[in-house]
């Protein structure tokens, strides 16, 4: 009986603490996010305040935002420098027109439905980036090894980065886009354009990097795979 | 007598130099003439002073000090001298080098401004640090492949194996960093952090040997530059942990 009762007694090495937070915001707030290890995900909302909530693995760490001047700042490698830290999964809402930048040392980042100026994820080891229903001018993922998914708009005169030292590169665009590109896989080669092959797209150095122009290419597009592939599929 | 006369002969008048006849025509005028009388009335006070007083109260308490100032101002009263005007031609004779002099300064500017000229030629076609590692034989302009041969430009090759040594030497420092702060993470950081470096490596060993077998290979030199460039940016980033 006591053995049963152990099993289920919460582990205090596994125990969570939360945190929770609303910050009253203008529409086009900027959240700057950079943990260590844990999930981050974004979503937009329809509310002008920011909503920061976090499951803090033990031993937890610090968290301290701070809102100066529009920007809302989440350091917490700066927070808990010298200590040592349990995972922290964040959700976060933000208004629809956020500027987002979230980057990790480890873990999974998510931004769905925010259509402000800028989108940067950066994971600087391992996780997936997910990026859906993006509509911003300027966009930046990158990691470690993991995949990489943009289901998003392509802006006249925007910037679209994506870059990955090993995983799958997938951008879901829609049709009436116009972009110059510059696709690279030089390990696997393996460069899928779909619905986006034109004969403007010409492959260069044995397969390895397609460069043209979809559309008037008013926009930019950037993809680097070191060791996996990029397909661009229709959105 | 008029006045003229008596004027002229009071001095000695007054001296007792005249004679009877003379003396008494000049005593006449002065009795009928009040401005002839004030004037050897004057006379007469200056001659008795000179005759009453001492010499020290005619000389001044420090008349050698007076002399000097007197002696001041007449010096300061007079210009000093125009200073000599050099002879024309003298500006000629200070430049005047000889046959070897004048040959060594020329060849010396002439060395300085070519100098300058390869600076600002080698500063002008020198490729951004964005793209150098991108740029290969073929890309390159006439001039520069020129240059390249005498060796006054870097060819792409040199270009880049100068910047792997300064992003080797960069990893060396923030590698050191890491491993002083390793052994406080968890496990499962630790094991992530290696597992993308030894992918990163392997892909520096990869574009190595490609390059190794094929050096114009332009590709794999920018993708070896962005490997190495991603190695560097994961250490420091985990340098903070």
């Amino acid at each position: 009986m006591l053995s049963v009762v152990f099993f289920f007694a919460p582990d205090p090495a596994f125990a969570q603490r939360r945190f929770s937070k609303n910050y009253p915001a203008a529409n086009d707030v900027r959240l700057q996010l950079l943990n260590r290890s844990g999930t981050v995900t974004v979503e937009g909302w329809n509310r002008p305040e920011v909503n920061v909530s976090a499951y803090l693995e033990a031993p937890a760490a610090v968290i301290a935002p701070q809102m100066i001047g529009g920007t809302i700042y989440i350091n917490l490698v700066k927070d808990n420098e010298g200590r040592t830290a349990g995972n922290v999964n964040f959700t976060i809402r933000v208004p629809y027109a956020s500027s987002v930048d979230i980057e990790t040392r480890m873990g999974n980042l998510t931004v769905s439905n925010v259509r402000g100026g800028l989108v940067r994820a950066h994971i600087s080891s391992e996780g997936d980036i997910t990026l859906t229903n993006i509509d911003a001018s300027a966009v930046s993922a990158q990691n470690g090894i993991g995949n990489i998914f943009f289901d998003g708009e392509i802006q006249r005169s925007g910037n679209y980065r994506f870059a990955s030292l090993r995983g799958d590169i997938n951008i879901r665009i829609p049709m009436n886009s116009s972009f110059r590109l510059v696709a690279t896989a030089p390990s696997t080669r393996n460069i899928s354009l779909g619905p986006f092959a034109t004969p403007e797209m010409l492959s260069l150095a044995d397969g390895r990097r397609v460069v043209g122009r979809f559309g008037d290419g008013s926009s930019s597009v950037t993809v680097t795979n070191q060791r996996g592939g990029i397909s661009f599929l229709r959105r | 007598m008029n006045c003229k006369d008596c004027q002229e002969s009071i001095s000695a008048f007054l001296d007792c130099d005249l004679d009877e006849p003379s003396s008494s025509a000049v005593r006449e005028h002065l009795a009928l003439c009040t401005g002839c009388a004030k004037l050897c009335e004057d006379f007469a006070a200056i001659v008795d002073s000179c005759r009453v007083d001492s010499p020290a109260e005619i000389i001044p308490p420090n008349a050698q000090a007076l002399w000097c100032r007197i002696n001041n101002i007449i010096e300061s009263e007079i210009k000093p001298p125009p200073a000599p005007q050099p002879p024309p031609g003298s500006f000629v004779r200070r430049w005047n080098f000889t046959l070897p002099q004048t040959i060594a300064g020329l060849a010396g500017v002439a060395v300085i401004s070519s100098l300058l000229t390869i600076v600002g030629i080698r500063n002008y076609f020198e490729p951004s640090g964005d793209d150098f590692t991108s740029r290969s034989a073929s890309t390159q302009t006439t001039f520069e492949k020129v240059m390249s041969k005498v060796g006054l430009v870097d060819t792409p090759q040199q270009s880049r194996e100068r910047r792997y040594k300064e992003q080797e030497a960069a990893i060396d420092y923030w590698n050191k960093r890491v491993q002083a702060r390793k052994s406080q993470w968890d496990n499962k950081m630790r094991d992530a952090f290696d597992r993308n470096i030894n992918e990163i490596d392997q892909t520096v060993t990869e574009y190595n040997m490609i390059l190794q077998k094929d050096p114009q290979d332009d590709l794999s030199g920018e993708m070896l530059d962005s490997a190495l460039t991603d190695k560097m940016n994961l250490l420091r980033e985990f340098a903070d942990l």
